[in-house]
């Protein structure tokens, strides 16, 4: 029964807006539905009969090896770190999510140069040793060194996530078990493993939505997939509809492994127990052992990390020269002025429909805040098609206004325009945000908004006075988050950039792709750099405050 | 009658069970009551009807002749001029006691804010710890902060949710006595849920019992709970 009194307490700015916002994130995806049905052209029935195969076989592949090996290093990382003690597991813990720092498309070029027959590695081999390799041995450019490329730089959403859990959940689990008089390792296999399911099956899900969102690396491999051939069908062949075709087979593919992810995690979510947890303590490794565990670290922690970067670094070194000039300047003014703009529209956007929800408890509500968080989901290419159609669609019926303002006006005005871009980051960006920022309103809880009420503030003088003034750390959070992400996207600022606009992300991608990796480093390394600062910030100052 | 509410009835959208069956009761200027039931039994439901916290599924509320709920009217909390201490208090913990105290003050201008807050601090008995932040002051002064909070802008009424229940219990019978005279200096009609028998008894002028949502018997508490 909605009657006038329930309008009166849901009935705000923020039910409008949010409103609007939710509108404006579906309106480009539903483009991509409502073009489905268009009339098939020659070049689909050509994709269709010879090339879809591949484009599926390949994503395939991809995922699954890479979903398989994340979860076994993973999971072995979370469960070494939370349960033993062993030299310098304080520095692992948070050195080991630093992968996450180096986007894929940036390993992938670097690992080449590394190991191709010029490289570092194959140099020292033959003119210091003698020693001349098997070609194939070191071939980084095939489906293998695709699957290990992603493995090594996306494991760190396994190992965070199931390493929390585990440090919250399954400290009593883990000591009753081993009471019981079981072994490490039937302890991992038998009650690890089992109660860590949902967390595992989310780590692995956010991997395999990265791989099939991924452009640089199969790009640069040469691997055909579905988001190299949107991509070539939109911008070789020009044929949009059929871009929209792969689009959506891809999106089915997509919205088949939530409903899989779903299914996997069970009835299971895993949210925290408020109360208070102890502990687990843990078991010190001595001599070999505790060796070994400290070798596997290390050895993680230099392929994902430390040789990537210290080539980079080299590379850097080698090149600066040429490099380092006016125009190296305009490119990170370029990008942290484009990044920083997105996120505080992202975040502003988070928290208005973050807040709406929170105040206005109905099924309207709820359904925004599953929009929101599907953009994620969806990979850059596909997006990027969406917001593509649309904004054209859009100039197309304002065209008569821009005549207004500009007799002269071309006939694209936004959708040749940076608005473009920032929206788009805004439909994939936003359930970062989001998530960062409703976790922080779940912090707080209601009692204090309730509180204000009580003592006469408005919904939104409340918000100014009290939620935003607590909800600050997770705001701050949710900022970097999205802002690190912006920094490292590639597929969609490729596809939406405005003519000749480039960032650290888009130009590193373009040296690699005309054979001057060596110049890639220096804008490759800022990237990593700011991202490395970020998630230091987020996963060694944020532990401390737990 | 000051305080008036009748056939309140309340459920949560999802379910059919309703939380709380006919709730009907008249309160006169001055009076304090206690609404004691276990927990369940919908006595905290009682208090988010009144202050607007949730709207009920029937029912009216009228308060010294002004309707602020029925089935046609619903004011917004933030207009009912009523005050609340909830259950652990909500004291906001990026304010100090004194900026606590003086939030529900928007209205005055600043000098006749600082009166104000003198008057309910020197009431609480709190004057010392005005500049200090809810963290830093124990349960028992949180307490004093909260009720000072909810009084400062002279509301109509005042609820208290469980006012004792996060205190230790060698303390309760103090602050028990403390709260009545704080009470009753004031005037202030007042209404508070607790589960404890004994709280109902030390300070209520009437009690409510509640069970599964419906009143089971009213009367002065030597009469009822003795």
């Amino acid at each position: 029964m909605l009657t006038i009194r329930h309008l009166k307490l849901n009935l705000n700015i923020w039910a409008v807006l949010s409103f609007i916002f939710i509108l404006l994130v579906i309106l480009p995806n539903l483009n991509i539905v409502l073009n489905v049905f268009n009339e098939p052209n020659e070049n689909w029935n050509h994709i269709k009969e010879y090339l879809l195969k591949d484009y599926l076989v390949n994503s395939v592949i991809l995922i699954t090896f890479t979903g398989f090996f994340t979860i076994i290093i993973g999971t072995s990382l979370a469960w070494m770190i939370s349960i033993y003690d062993f030299p310098l597991r304080a520095f692992f813990k948070w050195g080991l999510v630093l992968p996450l720092a180096i986007p894929p498309y940036i390993a992938a070029y670097t690992y080449q140069g590394l190991l191709n027959y010029t490289g570092v590695i194959q140099t020292f081999l033959r003119n210091s040793l003698n020693i001349s390799v098997q070609q194939k041995y070191f071939d980084v450019m095939s489906p293998e060194g695709a699957i290990f490329i992603f493995t090594m730089f996306l494991f760190p959403y396994v190992y965070i996530i199931t390493k929390s859990f585990l440090e919250k959940q399954s400290a009593a689990l883990i000591e009753n078990a081993r009471v019981l008089g079981r072994n490490s390792f039937e302890i991992f296999l038998y009650v690890v493993l089992p109660v860590s399911r949902a967390a595992i099956v989310g780590g692995v899900s956010l991997v395999i939505l990265e791989v099939l969102n991924d452009y640089g690396v199969v790009k640069y491999f040469g691997i055909p997939t579905f988001s190299t051939a949107i991509f070539k069908t939109w911008f070789a062949m020009g044929d949009l509809d059929s871009a929209v075709k792969l689009s959506a087979i891809l999106m089915c593919l997509v919205f088949s492994l939530l409903m899989l992810e779903k299914f996997l995690r069970g009835r299971k979510k895993f949210s925290y127990t408020t109360a208070k947890y102890s502990p687990i303590s843990r078991i010190k490794l001595e001599g070999i052992k505790g060796k070994l565990a400290f070798g596997y670290c290390l050895m993680i922690f230099s392929l994902g990390f430390l040789i990537p970067t210290l080539q980079l670094v080299h590379w850097a070194f080698l090149t600066y020269q040429s490099i380092l000039s006016i125009r190296l300047l305009g490119l990170i003014l370029n990008s942290l002025l484009v990044a920083l703009f997105s996120s505080s529209v992202i975040v502003i956007i988070a928290i208005i429909i973050a807040n709406n929800c929170r105040i206005n408890e109905n099924l309207l509500s709820k359904i925004y805040s599953k929009v929101t968080v599907i953009g994620y989901s969806i990979p850059g290419a596909v997006i990027a098609i969406g917001v593509i159609v649309f904004f054209v669609n859009f100039d197309k019926q304002l065209f008569w206004f821009y005549k207004m303002l500009n007799p002269n006006s071309s006939k694209l005005v936004l959708s040749t325009s940076i608005v473009m871009l920032i929206f788009a980051y805004t439909i994939r960006f936003l359930a970062i945000g989001y998530n960062s920022i409703e976790a922080g309103f779940e912090k707080i809880g209601t009692k204090f908004h309730e509180a204000s009420r009580t003592l006469g503030m408005s919904v939104t003088r409340t918000f100014f006075k009290v939620d935003l003034q607590m909800l600050k750390p997770a705001i701050l959070g949710g900022f970097l988050l999205v802002f690190v992400d912006i920094l490292k996207e590639l597929p969609l600022t490729l596809i939406l950039r405005p003519f000749n606009f480039n960032t650290l992300a888009t130009k590193s991608f373009e040296y690699a792709n005309d054979e001057m990796i060596h110049e890639a480093a220096i804008s490759s390394l800022i990237i990593i750099l700011i991202s490395a600062i970020s998630i230091y910030y987020f996963y060694k100052v944020g532990d401390k405050e737990d | 009658m000051y305080v008036q509410i009748k056939g309140l009835n309340f459920k949560y959208k999802n379910s059919k069970e309703k939380i709380l069956k006919d709730f009907t009761i008249e309160i006169e200027k001055g009076e304090i009551i206690s609404i004691l039931g276990e927990s369940g039994s919908g006595k905290s439901t009682v208090l988010r009807l009144i202050s607007g916290l949730e709207v009920p599924s029937s029912g009216l509320i009228r308060i010294n002749d002004r309707v602020i709920v029925d089935n046609n009217t619903f004011v917004l909390p933030e207009k009912r001029g009523i005050g609340m201490v909830f259950q652990d208090y909500a004291l906001f913990p990026h304010l100090t006691a004194a900026q606590n105290i003086k939030f529900g003050l928007k209205k005055l201008t600043k000098k006749d804010k600082n009166k104000r807050l003198q008057e309910v601090l020197n009431l609480v008995n709190l004057e010392d710890f005005k500049d200090r932040y809810p963290y830093e002051l124990s349960g028992g002064q949180q307490q004093r902060v909260a009720l000072a909070r909810a009084l400062a802008p002279s509301p109509s009424l005042l609820l208290l949710d469980e006012p004792f229940s996060n205190l230790d219990a060698d303390l309760q019978c103090k602050i028990r006595e403390d709260l009545r005279k704080i009470i009753k200096q004031t005037g202030i009609t007042s209404i508070f849920v607790t589960h404890d028998r004994e709280d109902s008894k030390a300070i209520a002028d009437r009690v409510v019992i509640l069970k599964e949502g419906q009143i089971v018997r009213v009367g002065k508490p030597k009469d009822i709970l003795d």
